[in-house]
C-alpha cells in the first residue's frame, strides 16, 4: 500500500491514515472482507508509531468499517458496500469541476466555501420537501 | 502504572562554568518511543551519557530498570543497546569479527537475527570497518545494538548526516523494537519529521533545562500558531504576555503560544489587531519558539 503521511500537516497522523484507508475501502482498492495489514506491518511500512496505527484501526472499528478479530487481525466488514463503481464515476466529475473553478482563479478556501454553501442549500431544500 | 525503564530525578551537572544539565527530571515508561530534541549543546548527549553511567550525577539520581548505572554498570549495560552518531568501531576489524566480539558481551544475542540484518543491510562480512561508508558503519552499529533485542535501545542522533535509506533502516529498527514485546526506545534527534512520526513522548532540552516533557499528542494540542494583522506597522514585537515566541515585521506578526494560556480573540482585541490565522503549530515551529527563549 503506498500511502504517504505528512507529520507536519495540521491533521494528526492517525486521522490522515483513517481518511486514506476509508478512501481505499470506498473505491474498492481494499475489498469488503479483506484483511488489513497487521499493526506492526503497517507501522513498519509507513514508518510511524504503532500506537498511531492502533488508534486509526480503533476509529475505523468505531465507525463500523472494520472488525478487530482477536488473534486473527483486522478485517474490513463484509457489510461495507464497496461503492467502487460510483466512486470511480464521481472522481472525474469532481476533477473536471475543480479544474474549471481553478481556471476562475479561486482559492481552495473559496472552493470549499462554495461547496459547503451548495450542500447546505440542498439540505434545506430537502427538508422543505419533506415537510411539504 | 508500570515501573519506569528510565527514571531521572532532579539531575544537574556542570562542567566548569557551563551548566550542562539543570534540574532535569523525566520518566520513560516501558514500551514507548521517547524522543529527545534540542539544539546542539542543549544537553542531550550529556543526559544520555548519564544514562549509560559514563557520568555520575552531581545532584539528583539516574535509575535504569531501577538500578544505578554508575554503581551497577554490568547489570544495566547488559540490558541496553546503544548507538551513537559516528559509532566508534575499530577500523581494523572485519564486520564478522565485530559482531562476534559484541556477541560475547550479550547472552541474549540472536545470531540468526544478526545474520538476517547483516544480509538485509548488504554488509560484506569480510569487509574491514575502515572501508565501510558512513551509512554502512551506522548499519553495523545498529546490528551491534539491536541483535540481542535489548529491553532499552538508546540512540544518540543516530541519523545525523545519513542518507534517507539508512535513516529508514533506523526508523524501522525503532518501530520493530517497540512492537516487539514492548521494548523501549529513547532517541535524540535533530530531524523533527522523524521524531514526529515515531515518538509517543517528547522532551525538549534547552540550555540544559527541560522545556517540555509530555506525550507528543499533548504537545501538539497545547501549542497554537496565531497570526495577527495590525492596521499600523509595528516597530517592535507586540507584547503578548504568556506567548512563547512572537516574530514578524510591520503589519503581520506570528505568535506561538500555549493554547491553554491565551485566548486569541481577546489577545488580538487587547493589541488592536485582527486574528488572520489560528492553527496548530508544527513541531518545527514549537521547537524554534522554545529554542529562541
Amino acid at each position: 500500500m503506498t500511502l504517504r503521511l505528512n507529520p507536519a500537516s495540521g491533521t494528526p497522523l492517525y486521522v490522515q491514515l483513517v481518511e486514506r484507508l476509508k478512501h481505499s475501502i470506498a473505491t474498492g482498492a481494499i475489498k469488503a472482507g479483506e484483511q488489513l495489514p497487521s499493526v506492526r506491518k503497517m507501522a513498519e511500512d509507513l514508518l510511524i508509531n504503532p500506537n498511531t496505527v492502533i488508534r486509526a484501526y480503533r476509529d475505523l472499528e468505531g465507525e463500523g468499517i472494520v472488525e478487530l478479530r482477536h488473534g486473527s487481525g483486522v478485517f474490513v466488514q463484509q457489510s461495507v458496500e464497496a461503492r467502487a463503481d460510483v466512486m470511480r464515476k464521481a472522481e472525474p466529475i469532481m476533477r473536471s469541476a475543480l479544474d474549471r473553478l481553478e481556471s476562475l482563479d479561486l482559492t481552495e478556501d473559496d472552493v470549499r466555501r462554495l461547496m459547503e454553501n451548495e450542500l447546505a442549500l440542498r439540505r434545506d431544500a430537502q427538508r422543505r420537501k419533506r415537510r411539504a | 502504572m508500570p515501573e519506569p525503564v528510565i527514571a531521572v530525578d532532579h539531575l544537574s551537572r556542570s562542567f566548569g562554568d557551563k551548566q550542562a544539565l539543570s534540574d532535569v527530571s523525566l520518566a520513560v515508561t516501558p514500551g514507548c518511543v521517547f524522543g529527545l530534541v534540542g539544539e546542539n549543546g542543549a544537553g542531550k548527549s550529556t543526559l544520555i551519557k548519564h544514562l549509560l553511567g559514563l557520568w555520575r550525577p552531581q545532584t539528583g539520581t539516574v535509575r535504569l530498570f531501577g538500578l544505578d548505572p554508575v554503581a551497577d554498570p554490568v547489570a544495566v549495560l547488559g540490558r541496553i543497546g546503544y548507538l551513537s552518531e559516528e559509532p566508534d568501531l575499530p577500523g581494523w576489524m572485519q564486520v564478522w569479527e565485530l559482531l562476534r566480539y559484541t556477541q560475547a558481551f550479550y547472552p541474549k544475542w540472536d545470531t540468526t537475527y544478526a545474520e538476517r540484518l547483516r544480509e538485509q543491510f548488504g554488509l560484506d562480512p569480510n569487509a574491514r570497518i575502515k572501508t565501510l561508508s558512513k551509512g554502512q558503519r551506522a548499519r553495523l552499529g545498529l546490528i551491534a545494538a539491536e541483535a540481542h533485542r535489548p529491553e532499552l535501545l538508546i540512540l544518540d542522533e543516530p541519523s545525523s548526516g545519513l542518507d534517507p535509506i539508512v535513516r529508514r533502516d533506523i526508523l524501522e529498527a525503532i518501530i520493530r523494537t517497540v512492537t516487539d514485546q514492548g521494548r523501549t526506545v529513547i532517541f535524540s534527534s535533530h530531524l523533527l519529521d522523524e521524531v514526529e512520526r515515531v515518538s509517543d513522548h517528547l522532551a525538549m532540552l534547552h540550555r540544559g533545562a527541560l522545556r517540555f516533557c509530555a506525550p507528543l499528542d499533548d504537545i501538539k494540542a497545547r501549542h497554537r500558531r496565531i497570526v495577527l494583522h495590525f492596521e499600523r506597522p509595528q516597530q517592535d514585537p507586540p507584547n503578548v504576555s504568556g506567548a512563547i515566541r512572537v516574530a514578524g515585521t510591520g503589519r503581520e506578526w506570528t505568535v506561538i503560544c500555549d493554547a491553554g494560556k491565551i485566548h486569541p480573540a481577546a489577545m488580538a482585541r487587547h493589541l488592536g489587531a485582527a486574528v488572520v490565522d489560528d492553527t496548530t503549530a508544527s513541531l518545527d515551529e514549537i521547537f524554534v519558539a522554545h529554542a529562541s527563549n
